[in-house]
């Protein structure tokens, strides 16, 4: 990925012929070459048997080997060099890039370095007045970290932010990640180098993009740098254009390094995202006013002032409301008095937004409408299973954006709406608050029942994990990043899910991997709002990409990390039991390949290599309440901080 | 076919009293010293067998056992009969989601050690007044 592994010498510095010339003589074995080399630095070579690393081992003790060639050392040692240098550049071609994504407010470029984007990442740090801000480049250990980042910020925010990937290798190392967005409908800006010219063949590709079309929703590979800028805004349209997805642009090397010239970065037009007509909105007004006990259904909207709109329409005529806010980000203030069933059940008149509803649902676009860039007919997720029911679509359907309508229909009510209307409209909610209060507080104790048993047990109960959190962080700006499908989904009782990110939901593609680095590109969000992250963090799910720990650490971001340390892949290993109870061949092999045992795997101690302040793995419930308070109290104060927490397996 | 599994389920059930009711004295027969190593060893092959995966390692989990909750727990031969169904009674009763063992994989003593040790489960869950955060979610909750 980076130059150490091109193999292709160029321009050869003083040392790195040295090496040659001590490889060809065969005198230096592999391990003590490195020693050598690491140590003298640029200008010097030193032999290896000053540092006696082979000293120890006799020759009989084993097989001789045999020297690599030069060209093998070369590339062993990353004495390879960048291609030849270029002529100065009055006006880099790279600082217009920076500059439509700082003129598109993306705050953050997500990167691991590669040899195919050096233009664009010294822009980056080094162009404007203010450089390495907006965008600010964050290092990420994974290319699928990277775009997790992307992830988790985008479902934060609800806009774009950028991830920047090494030609074919560093596309392959993100595709599952990119995918996992796609299925989240999750706007992001991946940004691919493409070297052709000078570097590894291997890492260049005629259509690079068709790695990961499929599952894509745009992609270009622009040959000039004026398309490339025009590129690069499309793709932030495409992406934040119903239905959101991630978008591609293949960046060439070359034209980042071109000089500008005198071209200017072209004007901006924001997209038109389709809503309902006028007239639809005027019928669906006029149902909504007319209805004696009106329901709204509002699922994921795309904003805060989408959900700003969705509340404004709910207490215009007095509506009980269903909200999706336990289940993702950008719904329906949970607690908000009208949400719940309300003071009856038999609702006259029911509207959906972007959620299926008995009378009318306005819904957007699917990425399943999409249809043509899967040319291998590889069918990414979209496939039907015909074994399985599926709700018929309504006949009441309009495949509109809802958002975009909310403000077309408010209009139409505020202009039908009289004073005895509204005084109807005044009763009804404040019977739907006061039953709403009512079924809360009953479900509430109901639910608390269930939090209850296991209190005191060790391991720790993951109810009351929750439960122990939630009065130390209620008062605080606070975004639950992490998945809670494996820790019991015991917030969505326990707390208050009242902002667009409080909850940012489940693994879109039910793949493993994301937590960690979503959670990290929330707190990237976070960080400048004065806002906290919370990561319940499974085990299996932090091996995948632990190095997002040092990120995390590395740009100071106020997120608290707390395992969910059951030493399993739970899942399967209750997937595996059952499989060897089905066939009557016990379970006490099912350990094998989905544990975490011999030895233990100590988070704490891990997180504290990477340099983040940790404690754990504890298992006594009243020391981890300790623990969460110095945790929070760590994170109010802008520092990533890990609890490890032995759990109860679910 | 829905009668066939009626009847299946009524023989199932008679053999299943029968045997507790044989076996109802037998409960109280261990020394002290005898149920601490039955426990101590139905402690190891709960883990061993992985029974903490559903049940959590003190009983509480995604099927409690704990405090004698359990109908299955009536009595050795019940439990006994339950954990064999499948493997030994087909079609499959009472359950598809418990795994169920045959006796190459778990003797008769290894399956009563393990009752033994579930039946030391214990669980005292607070009032919501004596756990602060409960109390918390409900006083705010209540406002």
């Amino acid at each position: 990925m980076t130059s150490k592994e091109s193999g292709i010498v160029s321009g050869k510095t003083p040392s790195e012929a040295g090496v040659e010339l001590e490889a060809e003589r065969g005198g230096i074995s592999r391990r003590g070459f490195i020693g050598a080399s690491v140590a003298g630095g640029a200008s010097t070579v030193l032999p290896a048997v000053a540092f006696g690393v082979e000293n120890s081992v006799t020759e009989t003790s084993r097989p001789a080997s045999t020297p690599p060639d030069a060209k093998k050392m070369a590339r062993e040692v990353g004495s390879s060099s960048p291609p030849e240098p270029l002529a100065t550049v009055r006006r880099a071609a790279s600082d217009l890039m920076v500059q439509v994504l700082r003129d598109l407010e993306i705050e953050y470029v997500a990167l691991n370095p590669g040899s195919s984007f050096e233009g664009l990442q010294e822009s980056l740090i080094n162009y404007g007045e203010r450089p390495n801000h907006m965008p600010e480049v964050i290092s990420a250990m994974h290319e699928g970290a990277a775009v997790d980042m992307a992830h988790g910020y985008g479902r934060s925010e609800g806009k774009p932010m950028c991830a920047l990937l090494q030609g074919t290798v560093g596309l392959q190392n993100a595709s599952m990640a990119i995918y996992q967005a796609y299925h989240g409908h999750t706007p992001m800006i991946i940004l691919a180098g493409n070297d052709e010219n000078n570097f590894l063949k291997v890492h260049t590709g005629e259509d690079i993009a068709g790695l990961v079309r499929p599952y894509t929703k745009w992609d270009a590979q622009p040959k000039t740098l004026e398309d490339t800028l025009v590129a690069l805004q499309e793709a932030y349209r495409q992406s934040i254009t119903p239905p959101c997805a991630p978008t591609l642009v293949v960046l060439n090397s070359e034209i980042q390094k071109e000089e500008a010239g005198d071209l200017q970065v072209p004007r901006y037009s924001a997209p038109v995202v389709r809503s309902i007509g006028k007239s639809q909105a005027t019928i669906i007004a006029k149902a909504l006013l007319q209805a004696k006990n009106p329901h709204i259904s509002v699922g994921r909207l795309r904003s805060q002032a989408g959900i700003d709109h969705a509340v404004t329409l709910a207490e215009l005529v007095g509506a009980s409301v269903d909200s999706m806010a336990t289940f993702g980000p950008m719904s329906f203030p949970q607690r908000h008095p009208l949400v719940g069933v309300g003071q009856d059940k038999n609702y006259d008149f029911h509207l959906g937004l972007e959620i299926a509803a008995a009378d009318v649902s306005i819904t957007g676009p699917h990425l399943k409408s999409i249809t043509d860039r899967d040319a291998a007919g590889i069918g990414f997720g979209w496939k039907e299973n015909p074994n399985l029911k599926r709700r018929p679509i309504p006949d009441t359907l309009i495949a509109e954006d809802a958002e975009a309508s909310l403000p077309l229909i408010i209009n139409a009510i505020e202009s039908q709406l009289t004073a005895s209307l509204n005084s109807v409209i005044v009763e009804r909610i404040e019977k739907h608050s006061e039953k709403n209060r009512s079924a809360r507080i009953n479900s509430l104790h109901k639910a608390i029942e269930k939090k209850r048993p296991g209190w005191h047990g060790t391991p720790v109960s993951l109810a009351r994990m929750y439960a122990e959190l939630w009065p130390m962080i209620k008062d605080l700006d606070w975004c639950l990043a992490s998945p809670s499908n494996f820790t019991g989904r015991h917030h969505r009782e326990l707390w208050d899910h009242d902002k667009p990110y409080s909850y940012l939901g489940q693994y879109p593609a039910a793949a493993l991997g994301y937590c960690l680095g979503a959670s990290a590109g929330a707190a990237l969000a976070a960080r400048s709002r004065d806002r906290i992250v919370i990561n319940i963090q499974g085990d299996g799910d932090f091996n995948f990409m632990p190095g997002t720990v040092w990120s995390a650490v590395h740009h100071q971001l106020p997120m608290l990390t707390i395992m969910h340390n059951n030493r399993a892949w739970h899942m399967e290993l209750m997937y595996v039991q059952y499989m060897a109870g089905v066939r009557g061949r016990g379970t006490d092999r099912a350990h094998i390949g989905t544990t975490f045992r011999d030895p233990y795997i100590n988070y704490a101690k891990l997180a504290e290599g990477y340099g983040m302040k940790s404690e754990g793995p504890i298992s006594d419930p009243d020391e981890m309440v300790a623990a969460l308070q110095r945790g929070v109290d760590a994170v109010k104060r802008g520092e990533p901080y890990l609890i490890d927490v032995l759990t109860q397996p679910r | 076919m829905n009668k066939i599994k009626f009847m299946l389920r009524v023989g199932f059930c008679m053999v299943g009293a029968s045997i507790v009711l044989s076996a109802i004295a037998s409960d109280d027969l261990k020394s002290d010293e005898e149920a601490r190593v039955v426990q101590s060893s139905g402690k190891q092959l709960y883990y061993d067998h992985g029974c903490f995966a559903c049940h959590g390692y003190n009983g509480i989990g995604k099927h409690n056992l704990a405090n004698d909750v359990s109908a299955i727990m009536t009595s050795e031969a019940v439990y006994l009969a339950f954990i064999r169904a499948r493997s030994e009674l087909n079609p499959p009763l009472p359950s598809q989601k418990m795994p169920h063992y045959p006796a190459s994989s778990l003797s008769d003593q290894q399956a009563l050690d393990i009752y033994a040790y579930i039946k030391t489960f214990r669980d005292t869950p607070p009032k919501v007044d004596d756990a602060p955060a409960l109390k918390a979610i409900v006083e705010a909750a209540q406002q």
